[in-house]
């Protein structure tokens, strides 16, 4: 086998293995572009997007604002069992002094907790399913903060798919290179990319 | 191809983007948590004149434009009377706060950090901006979705035309479909 064939196949089957992440990330970045359109459509439908679902007292150990990520989260998944949510991916975040807010997320679901520290109390809105939300939660999907070893491996295979893009443009800048009729037009398009790019970084 | 060669610095670019953003715990570390500091480029004292009953976006072109800065930005009013302007410059955002009172402008420009500059051009997008640069940004950005799909169609078709390569094809697709699968149903 030459590199040249290898190289083909590397581009070929990693392409196919990954094809769902690439069509994914192509197709969610759509609402993501267009975002006032898809909130003027959801608007027009008059419907909430968080829906009440739970508002009791509770007394919890509030970690302080300089507590360590662990302590924090630490926090969250207290208050996520507290709720009955189990197994799903989530952020803690301080909205202020008196306030922790706590984000639950799977492709198909997400909720909010709130809890108040000076009335020790918590509230549980769940937020109603977009087609355009479920889409664009799977593309900013990733990190290596939640601890569930599933959340993590979708975040290694994010690691791939990026990866795979820079072996794409490599390979693929080989295999044009491998087709002489093709160097000058090729140069063409590379020089036309690459100046529009460096105007925008320079300009924007 | 030509396509793909045209579009090959947006690419690389999300995908090392990509990287940093989900490797964004180690540059919390590294840097530490918080919105990212700016530092003080000059103050000046301006000289110009808004017209009455300007408002605040007249305002933050007619300072911007003046000092030669003009481009997306957000604008602001503080409680004390002061305005301030975020210039989302890409290689180096810039605040500036302009006070009614002594008519003096504070420039300050972000710390620059390489994973910062990299997940500002992930997030750069939409037609929103009001310039057109930005309208030709996001065109391009739309073509880069477009790209993407067609590639996914225009790859699939290219391999089933290899027909050596069907089987192991054929397997990586499966593989690549059913782990996909699984992470819908679980995640």
């Amino acid at each position: 086998m030459t590199f040249a064939h290898l190289n083909r196949r590397v581009h070929l089957y990693l392409g196919l293995a990954l094809l769902p992440w690439f069509f994914m990330y192509g197709i969610s970045s759509i609402p993501f572009a267009h975002t006032p359109f898809f909130d003027a459509r959801d608007a027009a439908r008059k419907l909430p997007l968080w829906t009440l679902r739970m508002d009791r007292p509770i007394d919890m150990d509030v970690p302080g604002p300089e507590a360590p990520v662990t302590e924090q989260r630490a926090f969250g998944a207290a208050l996520l069992s507290a709720a009955g949510i189990e197994g799903t991916s989530f952020g803690v975040y301080r909205q202020s002094d008196s306030q922790i807010n706590v984000y639950s997320y799977s492709f198909w679901n997400s909720a909010q907790l709130k809890y108040f520290i000076p009335e020790k109390r918590f509230t549980v809105e769940d937020r109603r399913f977009r087609w355009d939300h479920f889409l664009t939660g799977m593309h900013a999907r990733g990190g290596f903060e939640n601890e569930s070893a599933l959340a993590r491996s979708w975040s290694i295979v994010v690691d791939l798919v990026s990866v795979a893009m820079i072996v794409w443009i490599a390979s693929g800048l080989y295999m044009w290179w491998g087709l002489p009729g093709h160097r000058r037009w090729g140069w063409i398009a590379i020089l036309a990319g690459t100046m529009s790019f460096l105007v925008f970084t320079w300009r924007l | 191809m030509y396509l793909a060669l045209f579009l090959f610095p947006w690419m690389l670019m999300y995908a090392l983007s990509t990287l940093v953003m989900n490797h964004r715990a180690y540059f919390v570390e590294r840097y530490g948590t918080g919105a990212i500091p700016f530092e003080a480029e000059r103050a000046i004292t301006y000289d110009g004149v808004f017209t009455e009953n300007a408002d605040l976006r007249t305002i933050s072109q007619q300072i911007l434009a003046s000092l030669d800065l003009d481009g997306a930005h957000s604008v602001n009013h503080r409680k004390d009377g002061s305005i301030v302007i975020n210039r989302n410059d890409l290689t180096t955002p810039r605040r500036l706060t302009y006070s009614p009172t002594d008519r003096t402008v504070v420039i300050e420009r972000m710390v620059h950090r390489p994973n910062a500059f990299l997940e500002r051009f992930h997030r750069r997008r939409g037609y929103a901006a009001g310039y057109r640069l930005d309208t030709i940004w996001a065109v391009s950005v739309d073509l880069v979705i477009v790209a993407m799909v067609f590639w996914v169609a225009s790859g699939l078709w290219m391999w089933w035309e290899m027909k050596v390569t069907r089987r192991l094809g054929l397997s990586a697709l499966i593989l690549g479909a059913a782990t996909f699968g699984f992470y819908l149903m679980t995640l």
